[in-house]
């Protein structure tokens, strides 16, 4: 897996979990398909969806 | 495939290789230069790594040969005959055979990855259009898996952008909807919205009830309708049924009266003695009597005088009858009766059972038990029904109304909360994009940034100072896969260099390109193989190019460098390279008997070596090897030291010009420190000046006045003493200044004295003393 869309891939999914719109195990689980471009449309909405109600709740819950 | 150094190659009938050669690698150095004529097999061994790493045979392709896998072989050869074989360092190998389905690796695994740039390609980079040089490149930044995913993503935000569009347009449409209730409703409540929310919670089965109620109601009541005038059937069939009974009894009296008197007696007996002849047709005796007198004909005459009594019979009859009619419609009547009563207690049955609207209208009172109030009752309520009529209809309306505002604002809120899921999710898939496109830039450019980076490095290096490194690669923006190149020249940037370099600049540009992308990918475990790309350098770039060359040499598991180029022969041959030795291999002329074949691999100092301790030495051989080395040595020292000599286009001279060049204050600092390394590894420096040897072979040349031979001449005219002394004299200098791993000493970065590479040797003075 040394492949540039594979080294690109790396770079988004740690990027995206650092600004908390995708969850650690979601971006391990879309990495691959991410790099080889079989990420269909249904692959990226639910794991954004999850991360970023999960940072709302949070959010909500800080004093 | 590991980085082990490489043993040897050797090639079998594969294109200039008639009968097996062999290359044998030097152990300890990665860079190979291998020189030869034109024709003399280099590419030959250029080919040989092309099919061992690639399985082709690049210099046939692109000539216009269709098919060049037919000239694989050596003439009068087979494909089958063809064998590569590469042994490495580590006792593995690496062989290739060819057959008509093509390069056959044998094992696969121990193939070396092999770059290989021609003559003729070392402008393809350049030259090539926009859509070429991107595919040369894209393995280093081919990124299409993710923009697919990417194109994904973007499909999905202009989706759901198009659902929002529709979400918020039906919010709106059911805003418009439940406005529109509300105004018909009377704009009761603080807004639309809440009053249409709160109506919403109604239970429209509430309304289902009423009606159920009214129409029970309805119902009750109409069923009453019917009573007053069945009562009023009734009595006349009853007033009816008493004057046909009346008149029928009368009948009787005058039937009777008429017949006579005793007569309904009379015919009681005459019935009774007819009924029992009926059933004795022949009695013996008269039943009444007991006579047999005239009891013959009995039966008929018993009918003959009951023949007179028939008018009252009939009357008889029909005075029975119409009792029985009678009868009945006094009961009939009696039940009607009972029944209004019934259905009176009913409807009010059905009025208490139902907590009712305060709308919904009753009669006055209850309804009657009794036939007579019935009418009157009514009558006084004969508008109800149409009431409770428009009440059921009101109720329907009302349920239908309610059911329909339920519908509206459960689809308000659908879409509203489908509206709002969209506000949110949208613009985090818009900041995942945004994330996306700016990564693949930024990863993209910083390849690219890199690369041109790393060619503007090589390149400056080559022409250093003229300002022509600043390369730079850049995706076309408005086209997919096209890679533009430019570069700086007299201030102008972004140029195409092809449009202003010269061909000698173009070149090296072409050959530096290649050599970055090269060493991005793996260079440690890489071949690299450079077939006569070095023709066309200009001398004044030469020396820079070949220590380029050696520099990034050293970062490839091998590098094997061909060329005709004469001048460079002598610079590699006596390793005149600032940093170092390489392996220099020489083909002799290629013949059809022998194919490819070494000149020798034996470098001049060690042959000399060899000479002096041959038993007897032969003085001319020494003479004469010692000669062509003493020219070496005098030519690099009044090259570093800049001493004047005669000009000359052949660039050769004679003694008596280049030893009296070295001018005495020069000859006298002329001192090498001799790097010295004991048994554990520490270093020490020997001194060891020149002048001596210089001046002592001076002497013998001007002794034997040969100070205008040629060296190789040198032997001609030296005593056998003399030759002897001299070859030992030129090993001494040789020894002294070149190391046969360090080189040359000719660096100069210390600032105080000449240095070779490693600074086995270290040469005073740095200048000419003035």
């Amino acid at each position: 897996m040394d492949t540039p869309s594979y080294k690109l891939a790396e770079r988004i999914i740690a990027r995206l979990t650092k600004e908390q719109l995708l969850a650690g195990k979601d971006g391990a689980k879309l990495l691959t398909k991410l790099a080889s471009g079989e990420l269909r449309a249904e692959d990226w909405r639910l794991p954004i969806e999850v991360a970023t109600s999960k940072s709302d709740d949070s959010a909500e819950g800080q004093p | 495939m590991s980085s082990v150094g490489l043993k040897q190659l050797c090639i079998e009938h594969l294109r200039g290789s008639v009968a097996p050669f062999t290359l044998v690698f030097e152990k300890g150095k990665n860079l190979t230069v291998v020189y030869g004529e034109n024709g003399s097999g280099k590419s030959t061994v250029c080919d040989a790594l092309d099919l061992l790493g690639n399985g082709k045979v690049g210099s046939l392709e692109g000539r216009g040969l269709g098919q060049a896998q037919k000239f694989w072989p050596s003439a009068g050869k087979a494909l089958a005959d063809i064998a590569v074989k590469l042994d490495i360092a580590d006792g593995s190998m690496c062989r290739v055979t060819v057959s008509s389905k093509g390069a056959i690796a044998n094992p696969k695994s121990s193939c070396p990855v092999v770059e290989v740039l021609r003559r003729a390609q070392i402008l393809s980079l350049i030259e090539a259009q926009p859509g070429d040089r991107y595919n040369a490149i894209k393995r280093f930044i081919d990124v299409s898996g993710v923009e697919s995913s990417e194109a994904s993503l973007r499909t999905l935000i202009r989706d759901l952008r198009q659902s929002q569009e529709v979400a918020v347009a039906r919010v709106r449409e059911n805003l418009d909807a439940i406005e529109s209730f509300w105004q018909t409703a009377g704009k009761p409540g603080p807004d639309a919205l809440t009053w249409a929310q709160a109506e919403a919670k109604r239970d429209p089965k509430t309304y289902e009830s009423e009606v159920q109620a009214l129409t029970q109601l309805h119902t009750a009541y109409t069923k009453l309708t019917d009573y007053p005038q069945r009562f009023e059937q009734a009595k006349q069939a009853l007033r009816l049924a008493k004057a046909t009974a009346a008149k029928a009894a009368e009948q009787v009296q005058t039937d009777l009266q008429a017949a006579a008197q005793d007569a309904g007696e009379l015919i009681s007996v005459l019935q009774s003695a007819q009924h029992y002849l009926r059933k004795h047709p022949s009695p013996a005796a008269c039943p009444l009597c007991e006579s047999s007198e005239r009891v013959q004909g009995l039966q008929q005459r018993i009918s003959e005088r009951l023949a007179p009594f028939s008018a009252l019979r009939t009357a008889q009859t029909q005075n029975i009858t119409a009792a029985a009619a009678l009868q009945r419609a006094e009961q009939s009547l009696e039940l009607l009766g009972q029944e209004a009563r019934q259905q009176s207690q009913a409807f009010e049955g059905s009025r208490t059972s139902y907590s009712w609207s305060p709308d919904v209208k009753f009669p006055t009172s209850t309804a009657p038990d009794d036939a007579e109030n019935l009418a009157t009752w009514l009558a006084a309520s004969s508008g109800l029904p149409a009431h409770w009529q428009n009440a059921i209809t009101d109720r329907k309306d009302k349920k239908q109304f309610i059911e329909t505002l339920q519908r509206a604002v459960k689809t308000y809120s659908d879409n509203a909360s489908a509206q709002t899921d969209l506000d949110t999710l949208l613009p985090n898939l818009e900041r995942t994009l945004k994330i996306v496109e700016e990564e693949r830039r930024v990863f993209v450019d910083g390849i690219l940034s890199s690369i041109s980076t790393e060619v503007g490095r090589i390149y400056e290096a080559v022409h250093p100072g003229e300002g022509l490194n600043k390369i730079s690669l850049q995706l076309d923006p408005n086209r997919r896969a096209s890679l533009g190149m430019l570069a700086e020249f007299c201030g102008n940037t972004g140029v195409p260099p092809q449009a202003y370099f010269s061909d000698s600049h173009l070149d090296t540009l072409g050959l530096c390109i290649f050599l970055a992308l090269a060493a991005r990918d793996k260079a440690e475990d890489k071949i690299l193989v450079l077939d006569d790309v070095l023709g066309s350098v200009d001398e004044p770039h030469v020396d820079r190019l070949v220590n380029v060359l050696y520099d990034e040499a050293s970062n490839f598991r091998h590098c094997v460098i061909t060329t005709h180029y004469r001048p460079w022969r002598q610079k590699l041959r006596w390793g005149w390279l600032k940093n170092g030795q390489c392996q220099f291999v020489e083909l002799s002329k290629w013949t059809n008997a022998t194919g490819l074949t070494l000149v020798r691999t034996i470098p001049d100092v060690e042959q000399l070596r060899t000479l002096l301790a041959a038993n007897p030495p032969d003085p001319q051989l020494v003479c004469a090897k010692g000669g062509v080395i003493l020219e070496a040595v005098l030519d690099f020292i009044t090259l570093l030291y800049e001493c004047s000599v005669p000009r000359r286009a052949s660039g050769l001279y004679t003694l008596g010009e280049l030893l009296p060049a070295i001018k005495p204050k020069l000859r006298d600092a002329l001192e090498v420190e001799i790097q010295v390394k004991d048994t554990s590894g520490a270093i020490t420096y020997q001194k060891k000046g020149l002048s001596p040897i210089i001046t002592e072979l001076d002497r013998i040349a001007r002794v034997r006045n040969v100070v205008g031979c040629h060296f190789n001449a040198l032997s001609f005219d030296l005593l056998d003493s003399d030759a002897l002394g001299f070859g030992q004299l030129v090993l001494e200098l040789v020894e002294a200044v070149a190391d046969p791993d360090g080189g040359w000493p000719r660096n100069d970065k210390s600032g105080k004295y000449w240095a070779n590479a490693g600074e086995t040797r270290r040469l005073h003075p740095l200048q000419q003393p003035k």
